[in-house]
């Protein structure tokens, strides 16, 4: 294969165009250097370990999910789709409901939220501006745990933020968040909400400012500037934004589990159970096939979307 | 919201809705990581009183064989899947930007998977196929496991660095008489070092908080110390996780940090793209 490919790699390659200068082709250096293999050998032994390890195993779950358990609940490859059948059970229904509503308001919650946080820091932050955005990453990277743990006791009935709520009038002594699915979608917010920030904050840092004073000039007020200048300058970054949250949202179980009750289980968490306590792999393996397949549609929709807008921004 | 007085101030108007949402959010991003914190030297088991300031917890962990055993083992853990990530890694990453043939765009296409599949799925994926080999679930099977999920990091960082270089300075060291894997080893990786030596950092921090692949992919003893912490704070309140946490919290702020100065420290700006991709 690397042969065939040889013929095609003795085209000198392309220079970089951000190169300082490019001097005219006037090559007096012999050519007769073999053209590198070397690259094509890096190459391998990665592939190789990404094929056997990743590949490999996406394969089995895929397989697995056509397989069947015996009496003793191993689970044996098969052909049969009564794992995929089950997943028609209304139960499985609502759980996959549940998890794609939390997930899709968990996206547009992050997007309330990262959109006046990446507006401000972007245009307002001034020599600030990395600072800032350093310290909302810094925190991502903490341990997703301890942060959840720590999101929890916050949001618990005696904790800070329902104490001042109540001391305010906006609560009463009744009122709950954790155990509630209020509770689950905050903390897949507070979870993943960086990676709406990030995306955003890079397209407002691109996007050409001209346009807001534009806007402010032809007697566009704020909301107006930024609803139809400022969003759909930005909507490759939201987008990709969306993707970003609503993939681990989907995927989550931590957060049904620390800030739910029973009845706010998500897919994650069935997965888990049947991994876990259920000890049907096929199942399993079915459900996290039904969630890449919702995922997959998610992307599919995604890429058809960014490109549209690329042919638009071509044309 | 736009008042006529307001409009006539003109261009100086300040996005005050857009600062007061960003103070908020600045306060609850970093609320929970205080009070774990802050807790963290309560002399009581309490989570709402604060009683007085000790160290009970912290001299609690110190004792704490198990939570020992798994720490040594996060650590022994992340180590492992830096170096391997970092080999094969920076391989993949050179012959992505400089091969041209058809393995580097399969080899593209699956760095890609890890990217945009959800932890639960790679985890599940992980353990199926060491189960399905016959392999008992232990301290290798998460190596192996986060080695495989660190990979694409490393190799999404390096490939822009890697395609910025100047292919031209290489060149001029063959010219020179380098060969090419002299002019690979003398010219190219030094130029690169700065940026393995931050994407080693951080794969390091990334590795020693992962939670989901290490839940799946553990056996029984010793245990990673996030699925420690997962399954103690699943069971009730225990005020050695506020210590913990704290810990590692200080922790991976100083590694992020580290990774983030390790450009500046070569005298190159802008660490921050390491993070934001650009």
């Amino acid at each position: 294969m690397a042969r065939t490919q040889q013929t095609g790699t003795e085209i000198p390659p392309p220079r970089d165009p951000a190169a300082p200068h490019t001097p005219p082709p006037a090559r007096t250096r012999p050519r007769n250097r073999p053209q590198p293999r070397l690259w094509t050998w890096l190459l391998l032994p990665g592939t190789l370990w990404m094929t056997g390890f990743l590949v490999a195993s996406l394969l089995l779950v895929a397989t697995l999910a056509l397989g069947t358990t015996d009496p003793l609940g191993n689970p044996r490859f098969g052909l049969n789709f009564a794992n995929l059948t089950a997943l028609a059970d209304p139960a499985y229904r609502t759980v996959l409901l549940r998890s794609l509503g939390y997930a899709l308001i968990t996206c547009l919650i992050s997007l309330a939220v990262a959109y006046p946080v990446a507006y401000a820091i972007a245009l307002r932050g001034g020599r600030f501006k990395n600072l800032l955005i350093a310290a909302i990453v810094v925190p991502f990277f903490a341990n997703y745990l301890v942060r959840m743990y720590g999101w929890s006791v916050v949001l618990s009935d005696d904790g800070p933020l329902l104490r001042t709520l109540r001391a305010i009038g906006l609560a009463d002594d009744g009122t709950q968040i954790l155990q509630t699915g209020v509770g689950v979608i905050a903390g897949l917010v507070y979870g993943f909400v960086v990676f709406m920030i990030i995306p955003l904050y890079a397209a407002m840092e691109r996007m050409d400012t001209s346009l807001i004073e534009a806007g402010r000039d032809l007697y566009g007020g704020p909301l107006r500037t930024f609803l139809f200048v400022t969003v759909p300058a930005t909507r490759q970054g939201a987008a990709a934004g969306c993707v970003l949250v609503f993939l681990p949202a989907m995927g989550d179980f931590v957060s049904a589990q620390l800030m739910g009750g029973p009845d706010q289980i998500m897919i994650g968490n069935l997965i888990q159970d049947k991994f876990f306590q259920g000890q049907n792999w096929p199942l399993g393996s079915a459900l996290t096939m039904l969630l890449m397949a919702v995922l997959f549609l998610g992307m599919l929709g995604y890429l058809r979307r960014t490109r549209k807008d690329e042919a638009e921004a071509t044309r | 919201m736009s008042t006529p007085q307001r409009r006539r101030r003109g261009a100086e108007r300040r996005p005050r809705f857009a600062i007061a949402v960003t103070a908020l959010f600045f306060a609850l991003l970093y609320l929970p990581v205080g009070v774990v914190v802050l807790f963290s030297f309560n002399s009581q088991k309490s989570l709402t009183v604060l009683d007085g300031v000790s160290l009970r917890w912290y001299s609690a962990l110190l004792h704490d064989e198990v939570l020992l055993d798994s720490l040594g083992m996060s650590l022994r853990v992340s180590l492992v899947a830096m170096a391997g990530s970092l080999v094969l890694g920076v391989a993949l990453a050179l012959g992505l930007v400089r091969s041209r043939s058809r393995l580097g765009s399969f080899a593209g296409l699956i760095m890609l998977v890890p990217l945009i599949t959800p932890e639960i799925v790679t985890g599940v994926a992980a353990m199926l196929l060491f189960k399905g080999l016959g392999i008992t679930l232990s301290t290798t099977t998460v190596m192996l496991a986060e080695i495989t999920f660190s990979i694409s990091y490393v190799t999404v960082i390096l490939r822009s660095r890697i395609a910025a270089l100047n292919p031209e300075v290489e060149e001029a060291a063959m010219d020179l008489g380098a060969t090419r894997r002299q002019a690979l080893r003398l010219v190219t990786l030094p130029a690169l070092l700065p940026s393995i030596l931050a994407s080693a950092v951080l794969i390091f921090a990334l590795v020693f908080d992962d939670f989901v692949l290490a839940y799946f992919t553990t056996g029984v003893d010793p245990q990673p110390l996030s699925v420690r912490i997962y399954s103690a704070i699943r069971f009730g309140v225990q005020p050695t996780i506020n210590a913990v946490g704290t810990l590692m919290l200080a922790g991976s702020i100083a590694l992020i940090v580290l990774a983030l100065a390790i450009p500046r420290l070569f005298g190159r700006r802008g660490g921050l793209d390491l993070l934001s991709g650009k």
